[in-house]
Parts: structure tokens; C-alpha cells; sequence
């Protein structure tokens, strides 16, 4: 009886921590994140698109604040910087992870240098409208993708 | 007493192997449709990927299965995860999966000219079709690209190629207003008065069209029409295009409007 319980015990524990685990989940790093940033409630972060969460004004907008950055921060290879992080029921954001792909779509890397600058400019970023269902307000994932071409950040979305 | 704890154990053993039996069935072994759908269902969650993982193992050549599966990872912002399973998709069946490729270039990643290479491979493949990639028709989601790289006559040809084989009544209504915003581009902007136009004749709260005339009015010097028009634009704000996923290429915001009105009172 005891090696069935222990097995439906594992079954049980594998099936809830598959059902309860996404992918692009970020959970609180304490090596990497700022501990001032907290989340409404950790055990529901939704994704952006099902909850609307969005700048004011829209990638436009940040394109705007962004505008120095684009002309001044210089890129040796082209491709593709996606900023994953949590934007929290109250407007805050924090939690800052940073995938990169050449123009392909495949692994490769910026300039570590650049990334910090444009992460830095995203913390600087105080417009964000939370994700919200019947008025009520959530935390949620936002994907901010930087576009590099010839040397530069050619668009933000 | 102890024949009936004998008992007991022997039913709770039957029921905890039967639970995983039935669990580690349903998880590898049930209709592969239905697995399918569960894990269709629940995109995202861990779950999910070790379903599609079972069931690529046991059915490799199903393109739908890396599709599927590269969904969630797209979604997340992991593109060279999702960009790999997606290829595989496209590998075993192109006709099925290139449209798709082509549109996620264009919208979630704005690679405009990797994202012709799949439309137009797509078209290739099928000489006899008008492919409707994700639903949007192929020459309009082209014009996009073509608008994208700021090479205006070849988007205005797409655009037109697009209500050619749409039809003027059932053209999506954005065809008109890239055809007015590429016009604007190219300088023409009479012409493009009359391309926002007819996006208005199928729709009069297009604000898109609305801002569009507006500025090109005031290239003309035409500063009340202008005025007019940019009033409207305001208006109809609320029907303004836009996606939960990303922002458009000719996506407008009443900031927008509201900083040409005011450039208007000065």
C-alpha cells in the first residue's frame, strides 16, 4: 500500500507543479531584482494581452522617451532584444528579464553595456496603465521588444 | 478486525494504483485528439509542453504539434525557443504553417523582409490561391510589409492588388487607409484624400482616415477642412484599430490627434 500511495503522491505533486507552472513565469531573484518591487499577488500574475495592461500612448510613447537612446547607443550585430518584466497593479514595474535572437531568430548577444542602459530607461518609464478586469486591478507580465538594425535601435514595440 | 484492515488496504492500493494508472493514461496514452486539445487548451502551462512532448515523440511528422507548441513561447517573448519549433512546423508541411510564420514576422517582430520571403514562398506553393495567412489576406499583410520598409508604390501595388481580388465591399477597411497614408508619403495629397475617403465610405468612424485627411488637408493649405476632419478624428477615437498583442503599424493614439489640433491653433 505504501509504494501505490507514494506514487499517486508523486503523480499528484508532478501533475500540480506542471499545472501550476508557465512558461516565462519570473519569480522574485533576490541576486538580480530590486527588493522594493513587490507584485499584488504572486500566485496570479496574468499575461498582458489578457488583461490589457499598456503605456500611455502606447509603444509610440515610449519611442518618444526613447528617442536619445536610439540615436546614441550603437550595436555591432543586428537582431531582436525582448525585456520580459512584471508590470504590477499599481503601475510599478520590476523583474527585469532579457532575451536576445539575431535577425533569424537564433541565440546571440548584444552589448552587455547597451542592455543595462536601455533596461535603465525602461525603469525611468512611469506611464503604465495595469492590467484590469471589471475595474479591478492586476499584476501582469509585459514583453517589450527592441528591434537593432545597422548599428542602432531602428523601433520599439 | 484484521481481515477488515486486510481489506481496506488492499482497496486503497487498488485505488492509488488505479489514480495513476488512470493519470499517467490519460497524460500518455488516451486519444491522441484529445490530448491534443487539452494541451491546446492549457498553452503556456508546463503541462501543456510535456503533452506536446509526449505526443511529438509519438507522432513526429505532425506539423501541428511544433506549432502548437511554439505558440506559448512566442507569446512570451522566447523566440528562438518558439522560432525553433516553428520552423520544424514549416519544414514537414509549408503550405500549412509559411502564412502563419510570415504573419508573426510582420506583426510581432516587424522583420518586414523575412516576413515577404514566407508570404511570397507561401504564394509560390500555392498558384491557384489567395492565401489568407491568419485570417488577413496575403497582398494586404505584403502592402503592410512593403508599408513597413517605407517603400510606398510597392505597398500602394499590394494594397490594390489586395481589393482587386477582395473586392471593394469586402477589402478590410485598412486597405484604404494605407493606401491614403502611402500617398501621403509619396506626397500625393489629394489622392490621398480620396483613398481615406473610401475606407470612410465603408466605415464613417474610421478615425485613422479621419487624422489622415486632416494632415493631408493641411499639406493643401485647406486649414479649416483640416480642422474639420481632425474634430472627427477625436470623435471616433473610440473605433480606432487596434490588437491586445501589439501596437500596429498605423496605429493612432488621441494624443495623436490631440497634439495635430492643437498644431492647428498656432
Amino acid at each position: 500500500m505504501l509504494v501505490s500511495f507514494l506514487l499517486a503522491l508523486l503523480i499528484t505533486c508532478w501533475i500540480y507543479y506542471q499545472g501550476t507552472h508557465r512558461i516565462g513565469d519570473i519569480a522574485f531573484n533576490k541576486n538580480i531584482d530590486d527588493s522594493k518591487f513587490e507584485v499584488c499577488n504572486e500566485d496570479r500574475i496574468f499575461q498582458y494581452y489578457s488583461v490589457g495592461t499598456n503605456y500611455s500612448n502606447g509603444e509610440k510613447e515610449i519611442k518618444r522617451q526613447f528617442s536619445e537612446l536610439m540615436s546614441n547607443l550603437t550595436f555591432k550585430n543586428s537582431g531582436f532584444i525582448t525585456f520580459r518584466f512584471v508590470v504590477n497593479c499599481n503601475g510599478e514595474i520590476g523583474r527585469f528579464r532579457v532575451k536576445t535572437v539575431d535577425t533569424e531568430l537564433k541565440e546571440n548577444h548584444f552589448e552587455e553595456r547597451n542592455i543595462r542602459h536601455i533596461e535603465e530607461k525602461i525603469k525611468k518609464l512611469k506611464k503604465w496603465n495595469p492590467g484590469s478586469r471589471k475595474k479591478q486591478n492586476f499584476d501582469s507580465y509585459y514583453v517589450l521588444t527592441f528591434k537593432i538594425e545597422d548599428g542602432k535601435i531602428n523601433d520599439i514595440f | 478486525m484484521k481481515k477488515f484492515l486486510k481489506i481496506i488496504k488492499i482497496v486503497l492500493t487498488v485505488l492509488f494504483f488505479s489514480y495513476s494508472i488512470i493519470i499517467v493514461y490519460f497524460v500518455g496514452f488516451s486519444s491522441k485528439d484529445g490530448r491534443f486539445k487539452v494541451a491546446e487548451h492549457a498553452q503556456g502551462m508546463y503541462l501543456s509542453q510535456k503533452m506536446f512532448d509526449i505526443l511529438i515523440f509519438q507522432n513526429a511528422d505532425n506539423s501541428d504539434l511544433y506549432f502548437e507548441k511554439s505558440v506559448a513561447f512566442n507569446k512570451m517573448g522566447q523566440y528562438a525557443k518558439g522560432s525553433e519549433l516553428l520552423d520544424k512546423a514549416v519544414q514537414i508541411d509549408p503550405k500549412i504553417h509559411l502564412g502563419y510564420r510570415g504573419w508573426l514576422k510582420l506583426r510581432k517582430l516587424r522583420s518586414f523582409d523575412n516576413a515577404l520571403k514566407d508570404f511570397d514562398r507561401l504564394d509560390k506553393l500555392t498558384p491557384n490561391v489567395i492565401d489568407a495567412p491568419w485570417g488577413e489576406d496575403i497582398d494586404f499583410l505584403r502592402g503592410e510589409c512593403y508599408y513597413g520598409k517605407k517603400e510606398y508604390q510597392k505597398a500602394i501595388d499590394m494594397f490594390n492588388r489586395s481589393i482587386k481580388n477582395q473586392k471593394e465591399d469586402w477589402a478590410d477597411i485598412h486597405t484604404f487607409v494605407y493606401l491614403g497614408l502611402c500617398e501621403y508619403e509619396l506626397g500625393n495629397y489629394e489622392k490621398a484624400i480620396s483613398e481615406f475617403d473610401r475606407a470612410l465610405q465603408q466605415s464613417q468612424t474610421t478615425p485613422e482616415s479621419y487624422l489622415g485627411m486632416a494632415k493631408a488637408y493641411h499639406k493643401l493649405g485647406d486649414i479649416q477642412q483640416a480642422k474639420n476632419h481632425v474634430s472627427k478624428a477625436e470623435e471616433y477615437i473610440e473605433s480606432k484599430r487596434d490588437d491586445v498583442y501589439n501596437e500596429l503599424l498605423n496605429e493612432i493614439y488621441l494624443s495623436d490627434v490631440i497634439a495635430f489640433k492643437e498644431s492647428l491653433n498656432n
